[in-house]
């Protein structure tokens, strides 16, 4: 292991799934073991051209490989889209903490999530499957602009439906028309009905607007806010709590989150922003 | 306290140059900035009576510097020792803060603690006052209080050495030539030039007595629109974070060289409008006033919250080097006085 915290260690992509116009799921192999939870993040370096912070989507089971889910948003991420199978790539990390998924045992899970963040959901999932006899059940309710933005469409529309434990619900902010599904944001589909508030835990993960107007709906149900775990996006550069860009009030995102509870940082403005 | 006695600078300077590569502000226009140390005696050595000019920070975090590459993983190269005359007790503060970032125990940035493991820290009693000195303001003092392996106060005929670490009694005890011993009356002269600068910053800096901590203030100020009618006399230089010895934001950028792929870790300042801006349009500080509010707020609430201490040592360096009309002094001031207003609309309400 290095001393050095701004190294990378090696890796390769090795697959590349297109999950929708915008957004690719890259598979990377390390050239050592590495070991994540889910909620964590990576620095994912692009040698020679820039490194960015991603949440991987994939069971922290698998240390074999990584896969990350990328939108196309930025100089990076649109030079990641180019790329092919045998890319070299760095990962650096995983930092932050992860989902407090021990703490959840014995709890109603109620996962909101839109867009791409539904990338870092699927690691949760995953993670949650594996023990699912652990929690009451697993609730999600899951956002795309279109049927064709659902990433996962294979595994979300059809087997991980048909898990026990599990129920999940899609709604599109526009149909096609082969949907017969829900129309409107995903706060459309979140009811309070859905859940006993007053024994789960809320995971929320997307842009930041529906973060908000979900936190919001959700404390409206009776949701005390340090049960609604948010996945809170921002420019982490060095990934370690130093250089600066990722600030919530006192908090490194990077250090202290990403994950945080809506309890430990709602006296903050601009954390929509 | 150990304290010793020598007549001039130079043989010092020379012993510790004999040793190690020596860097020293040299006089250069108004200001003083550092130097290599030239022992050929031909530039006259000075003792620098304030402050230097460029801030201690440059020589633990250099602006830009080579922090990863691959395919060939980087390790930190070693250091050789090195020191520094002339630093201040708003370095030496400068320094500690810096450590609490860079040096904490769960993520230890190498490249920095290395440097910093081999940097022999001579610091100096400032024997006049910046045009924009503060320190008072925030705990500091007009000479060191520790955090140095030497420390140099003029007096009249020479200068009092003082060891502060094993490292610099290590190095008074190997060279007790230079030195002869100090007197009652010498300590006392010391201690006389100290309480006089003491007086004079008190006196220059008499208009800023805040009315509450400056935590409180610029907590309780996030709705202010000084930071907004601040920001007009802003020309976003950043010259303020850059010339701060406290300010240590960076960014990592990654280039081609000829035959590796580089990481680099430069500066970065939060006063640019991207700073903390995502790949999705996110921009909390879109506003050069929330960037300007963001600032104040790291270096007096959430600083102050995480390590216990404010990300401020008072030297002045931001007003000096601001190209605009921005005074941190002025504006925590004109803070405070709203401050009090409001707590006073509270308490007759």
């Amino acid at each position: 292991m290095s001393q050095n915290p701004y190294q990378p260690i090696n890796g390769e992509i090795v697959d590349i799934i297109d999950e929708s116009q915008t957004i690719k799921t890259f598979v990377i192999v390390p050239e050592e073991k590495f070991k994540f939870e889910a909620g964590q993040f990576v620095e994912l370096t692009l040698p020679g051209e820039g490194e960015a912070p991603f949440t991987p989507s994939s069971s922290p089971a698998d240390t074999e490989k990584i896969e990350i889910t990328i939108m196309k948003a930025g100089r990076v991420t649109g030079l990641l889209h180019q790329c092919k199978k045998g890319q070299k790539v760095g990962i650096r990390g995983p930092y932050g903490n992860g989902y407090p998924i021990d703490d959840f045992v014995g709890k109603y899970i109620y996962i909101v999530a839109g867009g791409v963040g539904l990338a870092p959901m699927r690691s949760v999932f995953l993670t949650l499957l594996d023990r699912i006899n652990d929690f009451k059940s697993v609730v999600c309710r899951l956002g795309a602009r279109t049927p064709d933005n659902f990433i996962f469409k294979n595994t979300l529309f059809w087997s991980w439906q048909k898990i026990d434990g599990v129920e999940i619900k899609l709604t599109v902010d526009k149909a096609d028309a082969d949907w017969d599904g829900n129309v409107g944001v995903v706060t459309t589909i979140c009811d309070k009905k859905d859940v006993d508030v007053k024994n789960a835990v809320a995971v929320i993960c997307g842009p930041p607007i529906g973060m908000k107007y979900a936190t919001l709906k959700l404390l409206g149900f009776g949701f005390d806010a340090e049960n609604i775990y948010l996945s809170m996006e921002k420019n982490m550069s060095c990934g370690i709590g130093k250089c600066g860009h990722c600030m919530i009030g006192k908090y490194y995102v990077c250090k202290d989150g990403p994950v945080f509870t809506y309890e430990q940082i709602k006296q903050y403005p601009d954390i929509w922003d | 306290m150990e304290t010793v006695f020598i007549n001039k600078l130079k043989p010092l300077l020379d012993a510790v140059a004999e040793q190690m590569a020596l860097l020293l502000p040299k006089k250069t226009g108004e200001h003083y900035i550092y130097s290599r140390y030239d022992p050929s005696g031909e530039i006259p050595v000075e003792f620098n009576n304030i402050r230097p000019c460029t801030p201690i920070k440059e020589f633990l975090l250099p602006v830009c510097e080579l922090a990863a590459t691959s395919p060939e993983p980087l390790e930190p190269e070693d250091v050789k020792p090195f020191a520094i005359f002339g630093l201040k007790d708003c370095d030496l503060r400068s320094i500690e803060i810096l450590d609490k970032v860079f040096a904490d125990e769960e993520f230890r940035d190498p490249f920095y603690v290395k440097r910093r493991e081999n940097m022999f820290i001579i610091s100096s009693d400032c024997f006049e006052v910046g045009e924009n000195c503060f320190c008072n303001l925030f705990g500091g003092r007009p000479f060191a209080q520790s955090g140095f392996d030497l420390n140099v106060s003029k007096v009249k005929d020479g200068f009092i050495i003082e060891a502060g670490s094993q490292k610099g009694r290590d190095f008074t005890e190997k060279h007790p030539q230079l030195f002869t011993e100090t007197s009652g009356a010498l300590l006392a002269e010391r201690d006389e030039n100290r309480s006089r600068t003491q007086r004079r910053l008190e006196q220059n800096n008499a208009e800023y007595q805040f009315d509450a901590p400056t935590k409180e203030i610029v907590e309780k100020s996030q709705d202010s629109e000084i930071f907004d009618v601040e920001a007009r006399n802003c020309v976003e230089c950043q010259a303020c974070t850059r010339i701060c010895p406290t300010c240590h934001c960076f960014y990592l950028y990654d280039t081609k060289q000829k035959d590796y792929f580089a990481k680099m870790k430069m500066w970065d300042s939060c006063m640019r409008v991207g700073y903390a801006a995502v790949a999705g349009g996110a921009n909390p500080y879109k506003i050069l006033g929330d960037r300007i509010k963001h600032r104040l707020l790291h270096k007096f609430v959430y600083f102050l919250d995480r390590y216990g201490k404010d990300m401020c040592v008072g030297c002045g360096r931001c007003v000096d080097g601001c190209a605009g009309e921005v005074d941190i002094r002025t504006v925590l001031k004109k803070l405070s006085e709203e401050f009090k207003d409001k707590e006073k609309a509270k308490v007759t309400k």
